[in-house]
């Protein structure tokens, strides 16, 4: 009796195991899933130049899809010079870099066409200021895509929304707090509809008690599957999200783990040090 | 100050008074779209268009009103091209004026924030698309005052029309004055035709200047 029980019941489980306990663990991981295997950034053996000086030495580093990678180093190290290569604002001097597939170091490559797949936010925001809100986050919609006015309005008030800040839509940068400015340059790069989000200390402009909504956002959107290669210092946002953490010093890097690992126990006595550093301040 | 000069020649003063305002009118939107053109040049990433607008501002500011009015009325007549004063004394106008205003103007482009262009470009705009879209309508908020004066010297120098027959108000001061043998009193009035129109100018660019300020 009990015998023919259990094995009922274990007929019963296991299939409900095959069917919806895979296929819901399935879908949690559907984004990651996905893109495993597509790479997003491939940095191979890039090297660049300002002049003599040598900002990234022999970077080797690839970024998959939905993957959040968080990048961390001293000042000067070359942290941003590493983000701007990504949507070309600045050129690599040797190897090669791809992002989405695409060579971006290519002669050939219409360098306009790939930042459209590439939303950029700034330590210092940077909207523009004689436009209003809306305005900051339809232009590039229309001009670029070329979408409808009515179209790229209702794209905004989208993102506005999840940003949450609807009911800003018609001031002007210079009346916002610099929160709510960060995260309207985070509507602003989502309005496009990009793959891939950058973000160059996003935080680092902001009173501490502006920190926290701009970090809301950013990890809604990585959970939503987003592929993000930030430079931040912020530990509590990138334990809670990132899945690597690559650490930088003097143009080169020096150590990827992930952030438990990373953060309790780093391998290099470089990175050592920076964290007690910044953890100590 | 007799008065009978004012009215006994209202006629020729009033002339005057319109054709200063043809060319200065003119000579004002033709130099601010000049201007516009070669700062972005100067500025520009390409070495060509680099060194043709310095060429084109050190010419033209480093030499009198005068000598470019010459050239338009006397130089081009004597290869075969007649322009009559007034058309040859506003485009002399317009390009001397444009080369001050194209120094004021990238000076406003180089106090716009780098992130500017660069938030614009990372947007999948053209270098283009955000010279015009997003740099220049906040360079040129920031050189307004600057724009101003250089408006009102624009005025001020239509008086080389004079020089060339354009039929502007120092002409015909000029014609007043031989005809009447008065000099002062006729160039009085003129000194107040000027005035009509630099003050409201003037004005009108404080009002303008205080309103962006204003609003944002
Ligand atoms: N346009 C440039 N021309 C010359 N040198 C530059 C330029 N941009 C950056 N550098 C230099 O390259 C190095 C790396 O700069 P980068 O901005 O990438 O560092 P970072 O890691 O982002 O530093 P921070 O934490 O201060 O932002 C620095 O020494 C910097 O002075
Ligand atoms: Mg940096």
């Amino acid at each position: 009796m009990g015998v023919i029980f259990l094995s009922v019941m274990y007929r019963a489980w296991s299939r409900f195991f095959k069917c919806y306990y895979l296929k819901i663990l399935n879908t949690l991981n559907s984004r990651r899933k996905m893109g495993e295997g597509k790479f997003m950034i491939v940095f191979d053996n890039v090297n660049k130049y300002f002049g003599h000086f040598h900002v990234l030495k022999d970077i080797n580093l690839t970024i998959n899809q939905g993957e959040v990678v968080v990048i961390i180093g001293p000042s000067g190290s070359g942290k941003s010079t590493l983000l701007r290569c990504i949507n070309r604002l600045e050129a690599i001097s040797s190897g090669s870099l791809t992002v989405n597939g695409v060579p971006i170091h290519d002669k050939t490559t219409d360098i306009n066409k790939l930042r459209r797949g590439i939303g950029m936010v700034f330590q210092h925001f940077y909207l523009y200021p004689h436009k209003t809100v809306l305005e900051n986050i339809t232009l590039a919609p229309i001009k670029v895509l070329g979408k409808s006015e009515n179209e790229a309005i209702k794209t905004a008030e989208f993102y506005l929304e999840k940003v949450g800040i609807q009911d800003k839509a018609n001031a002007y940068p210079a009346q916002l707090s610099g929160g709510q400015q960060q995260r309207v340059a985070i509507a602003r790069g989502l309005a496009m509809e990009p793959e891939i989000m950058l973000f160059d200390e996003p935080t680092s402009a902001l009173d501490p008690e502006m920190i926290g909504e701009v970090l809301d956002v950013m990890k809604k959107l990585a959970n939503e599957g987003m592929t993000m290669a930030v430079v931040t210092h912020e530990m509590g946002f990138a334990k809670e999200v990132a899945d690597r953490i690559v650490f930088m010093d003097e143009g080169r890097i020096l150590e990827e783990a992930i952030p438990a690992e990373f953060y309790v126990n780093p391998r290099e006595e470089r990175a050592r040090i920076f964290l007690s550093r910044i953890l100590n301040h | 100050m007799d008065f009978s000069i004012l009215t006994d020649n209202f006629g020729l003063y009033l002339e005057g008074f319109k054709n200063t305002i043809i060319a200065s009118v003119i000579a004002l939107v033709s130099s601010f779209f000049l201007g516009v053109i070669v700062a972005v040049m100067r500025i520009s990433p390409v070495k060509v268009l680099n060194w043709l607008g310095t060429g084109y501002v050190e010419f033209f500011r480093n030499i009198p009103v005068l000598i470019i009015t010459f050239f338009f009325y006397f130089g081009l007549a004597s290869i075969g091209i007649e322009l009559d004063g007034l058309k040859a004394g506003t485009t002399a106008l317009s390009i001397y004026t444009s080369a001050f205003i194209a120094e004021a103007i990238r000076a406003g482009i180089m106090s716009v924030p780098k992130g500017q262009m660069e938030a614009a470009r990372s947007s999948g705009l053209s270098y283009n698309q955000s010279m015009r879209l997003i740099i220049l309508p906040q360079a040129i908020k920031i050189v307004i005052p600057s724009l101003g004066n250089q408006f009102i010297n624009l005025v001020k120098n239509s008086s080389i029309l004079g020089v060339v027959a354009g039929l502007d108000l120092m002409y015909q001061a000029d014609l007043i004055s031989a005809r009447a043998f008065v000099t002062f009193d006729v160039y009085l009035f003129v000194a107040m035709f000027y005035l009509v129109l630099t003050i409201p100018l003037s004005l009108g660019v404080h009002y303008l200047e205080k309103r962006l300020a204003r609003s944002h």
